[in-house]
């Protein structure tokens, strides 16, 4: 499963608690510039113990497109297709697959749709409950591109997206499309912020989206040396497994190390203990500065380094150790 | 113009659990007396709720993980439960010894663990407070996690991808894995999909009144009045013609085509013409190098609601144009109900067993024919060769998926 030829990014968009485009999140990151948090309190109900989130900010009027269907979409669908436009540029082609990763999907329309099936039964919304599927941005996201090909939605740990990576290049080598946009994105909601304090409640939950647009051939910065799953069931495996994913990664030549590290010493031990026999570089951060950005957070990290190639010819690792599946990681190049 | 498969790709094992049995032999048995699995709905509140009924699978008592203790299993979701013993009796009948050797694992599902998390949200307004068990229903509400138990039990330490596109996950895992395999990114694949049915789901599906009052649903019959959910799981281990003979594996059908088209037209309604169904039947047919007349059996997505029929309905007249009173239809959702993300896998699953038991499935309850059911609707359990099989899925999003299986 790991002999895949480069891919090529043909163009990368970003939404993120940085600001609403790749620009944005490459100069805040660069910069390690701090962005603020904010509460998120419940709703419906008191909590006695604080969840801070980063958030997006509001778009500037000319980064959402028009569409009559994110009318009624959650945030994480005008995320999802804000980067996604953004990465497209003028690449609109009629073939073109989509692939859209996230963990916890349409949270606060699942979150509203419940409470009113709890408060209030006979009640409850009709309108809400079609955007909580999970495929529902990436059916928006189609409707607004015109893409009637393949469009896929998969979920799980935010590095699922390197095994959509794969599902790509699997749809581009059997013809069915000539470019591919994999997304990965997430919105924050108290529901899923309270749940990710459980872990730990210095954790601030992030959202947004990171897109890239895919191609076999073409300019662009490459994608190569996609190593993993390096697959564990405990905690004790995934120290073992990600000491065999930067083992993989060492050999090859790199400027920077991105990794997915949060602020948190108890998250960050085994990442940082696997990747110090072999890197002594430069390490950027994104997690730790915009927030545990759950199904966008490895897309981000992507778009960065994407971001990186293209305007300071850097070559940078990503590593993507996951928290509870399996760890993964690539380099890109320009 | 996607390329024809350059090998064929065999399915090799089948497992499947359903509302009308825990294995192929029950399942087949159950289709063979035109039982139905409908139930008053005993799992959470429907008061409130138009419908009252659903289809429920009877999970075995006691422990069927191994490698859990009973206090760890109660961590488990009934959806996961269900995907092991179907993994179980797939991998059994395909004799792998264990998953050395299996490629990747594709999964689809719409709800993964919802009823986890649905015991959260209830919990969490009893307290402004952090209470103990919380966290570990967060943890165990992801989907991917409840793979990580699942993969535990198995042994396995490969990519598991889960996939969700509604209604149409399971057919476009199996699709996925056909995908890797035609690829030459993977021999041997194991692919399936499957939900349970939760207290979010059915309220979203009765607000929508798109479940049947009447608590019983009839597909392609003129008064339906709408679908009935139900849970389980199908999985398939499909191999390569070539890692199939290495191991001297028996088929027990062939994955001969698939197709995947988006639907544009709304996120919940199918365009009435049903143009995705179209290209996904005629393109899953030219994989395979069939014509439409030369499917003996066609699993229909039939839900039993007034949109999905016609739109089906018309889809298959298109399709298959003269040969349309030809065409074998049936709605296996008739009697188990709607499967959700694991809709596709089950129904592919039982084409599986059309194929190797020479039948075919009733599509229960139909009073009067819809006449947009102008094909040979099969509306008993029917003895009858059967050497093709297509299956349709049509999902929420506008996912459509077709698969085309045929006997080995």
């Amino acid at each position: 499963m790991n002999t895949e030829s480069p891919l090529v990014i043909r163009g990368i968009g970003a939404v993120s608690a940085a600001g609403w485009s790749v620009a944005d999140l490459l100069d805040a990151v660069v910069e390690k510039r701090h962005i603020p948090t904010t509460l998120l309190p419940r709703t419906g109900s008191k909590r006695d113990w604080d969840c801070h989130v980063r958030l997006v900010p509001t778009p500037p009027p000319d980064r959402l497109p028009k569409h009559n269907r994110l009318r009624r979409a959650s945030n994480v669908t005008r995320f999802a297709m804000a980067a996604a436009v953004e990465a497209m540029g003028a690449s609109a082609s009629a073939s073109t697959g989509i692939i859209v990763c996230m963990m916890n999907g349409c949270v606060s329309f699942t979150n509203r749709f419940y409470q009113e099936v709890l408060d209030e039964p006979a009640m409850a919304s009709p309108i809400l409950f079609p955007e909580t599927v999970f495929n529902a941005p990436a059916s928006h996201l189609a409707s607004y591109l015109g893409v009637s090909g393949p469009v896929s939605t998969l979920i799980g740990e935010p590095n699922i997206i390197a095994e959509a990576l794969r599902l790509a290049q699997t749809w581009m080598d059997l013809g069915q499309v000539d470019q591919c946009l994999v997304i990965g994105a997430e919105e924050a909601d108290w529901l899923s912020t309270e749940g990710v304090t459980y872990y730990d409640k210095r954790l601030v939950v992030g959202e947004g989206a990171g897109a890239l647009l895919l191609a076999q051939s073409g300019d662009g910065p490459r994608l190569q040396n996609l190593a993993g799953p390096f697959a564990y069931h405990s905690n004790l495996e995934r120290q073992t497994e990600l000491l065999q994913m930067t083992e993989a990664l060492a050999p090859v030549q790199a400027d920077v190390l991105i990794d997915s590290a949060l602020g948190v010493t108890r998250f960050d031990r085994q990442e940082q203990a696997a990747w110090s026999p072999h890197w002594n570089g430069e390490v950027l951060s994104p997690r730790r500065l915009l927030g545990e950005g759950m199904g966008s957070s490895s897309a981000l990290q992507l778009v960065l380094a994407a971001a990186l190639a293209q305007s300071h010819q850097r070559r940078a690792l990503v590593s993507m150790p996951g928290g509870n599946t399996a760890a993964y990681g690539c380099v890109v190049v320009p | 113009m996607p390329q024809t498969h350059r090998q064929r790709l065999f399915i090799t094992g089948a497992g499947i659990v359903s509302p009308l049995g825990l294995d192929w032999q029950e399942n087949e048995a159950a289709f063979e007396a035109d039982r139905m699995a409908f139930r008053p709905v005993e799992l959470f509140d429907v008061s409130a709720r138009i419908a009252k009924t659903a289809a429920f699978v009877d999970l075995p008592a006691g422990c069927l993980y191994r490698t859990l203790s009973a206090r760890h299993e109660a961590r488990v979701d009934r959806g996961s439960k269900m995907l092991l013993l179907a993994l179980r009796e797939a991998v059994a009948m395909a004799r792998l010894k264990d998953l050395c050797g299996v490629d990747a694992i594709v999964i689809g599902t719409s709800a993964g663990a919802m009823m986890l998390g649905e015991t959260y949200c209830r919990q969490l307004r009893k307290s402004p407070g952090r209470q103990s068990g919380q966290l570990s229903l967060v943890e165990h509400y992801q989907p991917q996690r409840q793979m990580t138990t699942l993969a535990h039990e198995m042994g396995w330490h490969g990519p598991v991808l889960l996939v969700s596109n509604a209604c149409a996950s399971g057919a476009n895992a199996i699709g996925m894995a056909m995908e890797m395999i035609s690829s030459g990114r993977a021999r041997r694949v194991i692919a399936g999909g499957y939900d349970a049915v939760s207290e979010l789901v059915f309220a979203g599906f009765d607000t929508l009144r798109a479940l049947a009052p009447s608590g019983i649903p009839r597909p392609f019959d003129a008064q339906r009045d709408g679908l009935a959910l139900g849970e389980g799981a199908g999985v398939v281990v499909i191999e390569s013609e070539e890692a199939a003979a290495e191991r001297g594996a028996t088929a027990i059908g062939e994955a001969a085509g698939y197709c995947t088209a988006t639907d544009l037209h709304h996120l919940t309604q199918p365009d009435p013409e049903g143009k995705a169904a179209i290209r996904t039947m005629t393109e899953a047919c030219r994989i395979a190098g069939l014509r439409p007349d030369e499917i003996s059996y066609l699993n229909s997505h039939g839900t039993g609601t007034p949109f999905n029929d016609v739109a089906e309905g018309s889809a298959i007249q298109a399709w298959a144009g003269d040969d349309t009173p030809r065409i074998a239809v049936s709605s296996t959702k008739s009697a188990m109900g709607h499967l959700l993300g694991g809709a596709g896998a089950v129904e592919a699953v039982i084409c599986l067993m059309a194929l190797r038991g020479q039948w075919m499935p009733g599509s229960l309850n139909i009073r009067e024919l819809d006449p947009v059911a102008a094909f040979d609707v099969v509306r008993t359990f029917r003895r009858a060769r059967v050497d093709t099989a297509l299956t349709n899925s049509f999902g929420f999003g506008g996912t459509n998926a077709t698969l085309v299986i045929r006997k080995a």
